[in-house]
């Protein structure tokens, strides 16, 4: 969860008051950039494009995010948010792992070595979650709905994985070992259950640091029925309750994985874009390694309307857009501008998300909401160390003026 | 459902249009000098990234696996 998000209350105006302006700039945007797509590319590309925009939106609406759910945990004792990202992991993992072994031809799983590299990535994103004011998912989101303190992330994520691109050989030469699938060797009951098991683990400690701080655990993340207004206006204009978004954002993995052959993942478009930008100012991309493998060397070369994660990326900027529009809240998080450190902390966390996030093998969603829905280790062990990194980012944040 | 042009805007329409502008010129500049767009322009003998995936890497990104590295 960002920062904006958090501070998203019911909508309290008796009228449904909509941004006009914003709406239709955001469809304009979605069919000008969607019929690109259709034209130039593929059906299965605008496929993507709507679930991208889709998810977009489920973010908003959902105020469904990472960053404030670590941090509520951590400072507030409050744990809805945490559970609801392990009832998303569960859920997810339930649809996407038996399709991910069905016998299929063409799928692949969000799975990534185990080692120096993805202990140290994803211990500094966890720390840029919290000084950035995002993560990958959020970053993006909050963008989408106006939000100039996370343009500053944004731009210095893409700062940041591209230095990652340029190292990560290097940290891939450190001690680790080959990606480790756990339906490998449990099978895919087995590694369903066992995933269950340490995800229900999580969500015991959380529960017990609740109720050992408030005598009660608010179940905010089990609430399905819409707050105020009819299901239709809380569709559209938010905020909804945590189930919605979390089917979802469950259904948006799954359709991507379906129609991609791949899991949803965010970052890797960051390392496009930025690549793309040095080329244009003449920088030789190919004198490093990590842009000579096949996958990276081919989005570089291609347009960027044929990469799966730029092309849901772009559609997750216009839903969050659409979505602040509906809600009438675009650029409601910046209306107080950020002062000196707060920049620097956008900066300073921008980039280590997008350093973090490339060693790590992914973001949030990439390598933790993916990485767990394909029973992979490497999702694990970033989870753990993103933790890690996280509440160091928390003790952090008073000093760059960033509220807890 | 109701307009909010009487409301207080806190962003510039001007600006949101420039903004969303250069993105979309970015994105068409990217896309006419790329193999796809000249696939489609009816170049052969052009290899785009479409439909193609490195399903022998070791991670999204198309890393290598560590025990294949010296």
């Amino acid at each position: 969860m960002t920062d904006s998000a958090v501070l998203q209350p019911g909508l309290q105006q008796p009228g449904w008051q909509v941004d006009r302006f914003i709406i239709s700039t955001a469809l304009v945007g979605l069919a000008l950039l969607g019929g690109l797509i259709w034209l130039e590319t593929a059906p299965f590309m605008v496929a993507l494009f709507a679930v991208g925009t889709m998810l977009g939106m489920a973010l908003y609406h959902g105020a469904f995010g990472f960053t404030a759910g670590w941090r509520n945990i951590v400072v507030k004792k409050r744990g809805a948010g945490m559970r609801a990202q392990l009832l998303l992991f569960g859920v997810t993992s339930l649809i996407m792992v038996p399709m991910l072994h069905s016998g299929q031809e063409g799928l692949v799983g969000a799975v990534a070595p185990v080692g120096t590299s993805l202990v140290v990535g994803s211990f500094l994103f966890g720390l840029g979650m919290q000084l950035g004011g995002g993560c990958g998912s959020g970053t993006l989101f909050t963008v989408g709905a106006g939000n100039i303190r996370m343009v500053v992330t944004l731009v210095f994520f893409i700062v940041g994985a591209v230095l990652g691109s340029m190292n990560l050989p290097w940290w891939l030469d450190q001690p680790g070992f080959d990606p480790v699938p756990l339906v490998n060797t449990l099978g895919i009951s087995g590694a369903i259950l066992a995933q269950f098991v340490g995800l229900g683990l999580i969500a015991w400690w959380v529960n017990r640091i609740e109720r050992k701080a408030h005598g009660t655990i608010e179940r905010d993340e089990l609430l399905w029925k819409s707050q105020g207004h009819g299901v239709l206006r809380t569709l559209l204009s938010g905020r909804w309750p945590f189930t919605w978004a979390i089917l979802i954002l469950a259904a948006g993995n799954a359709l991507t994985l379906a129609i991609g052959g791949a899991p949803w993942s965010i970052t890797f478009a960051f390392n496009v874009w930025g690549a793309k930008a040095l080329e244009v100012v003449g920088v030789n991309m190919s004198q490093f390694e990590f842009w000579t493998w096949d996958y990276p060397a081919m989005a570089l070369k291609d347009s960027v309307l044929t990469n799966i994660p730029s092309v849901m990326n772009f559609g997750l900027l216009l839903g969050a857009m659409l979505a602040a529009g509906l809600a009438n809240r675009f650029n409601e998080a910046s209306r107080n501008r950020p002062e000196g450190r707060q920049f620097l902390a956008a900066v300073v966390g921008g980039s280590l998300l997008g350093y973090g996030a490339r060693l790590g093998f992914g973001c949030n969603i990439g390598a933790l909401f993916s990485g767990i829905a394909s029973a992979s280790l490497h999702a694990w062990v970033w989870f753990a160390s993103a933790f890690v990194g996280s509440l160091i980012g928390i003790r952090l944040r008073p000093w760059f003026r960033l509220p807890n | 459902m109701e307009g909010t042009e009487s409301m207080e805007r806190a962003y510039s329409r001007a600006r949101i249009l420039v903004m969303l502008g250069i993105i979309l010129a970015l994105i068409l500049v990217d896309h006419l000098n790329s193999p796809t767009f000249a696939f489609n322009s009816g170049q052969g003998n052009v290899e785009t990234a479409l439909t193609q995936r490195d399903e022998t890497a070791c991670a999204p990104c198309g890393a290598p696996c560590p025990s294949t590295r010296d």
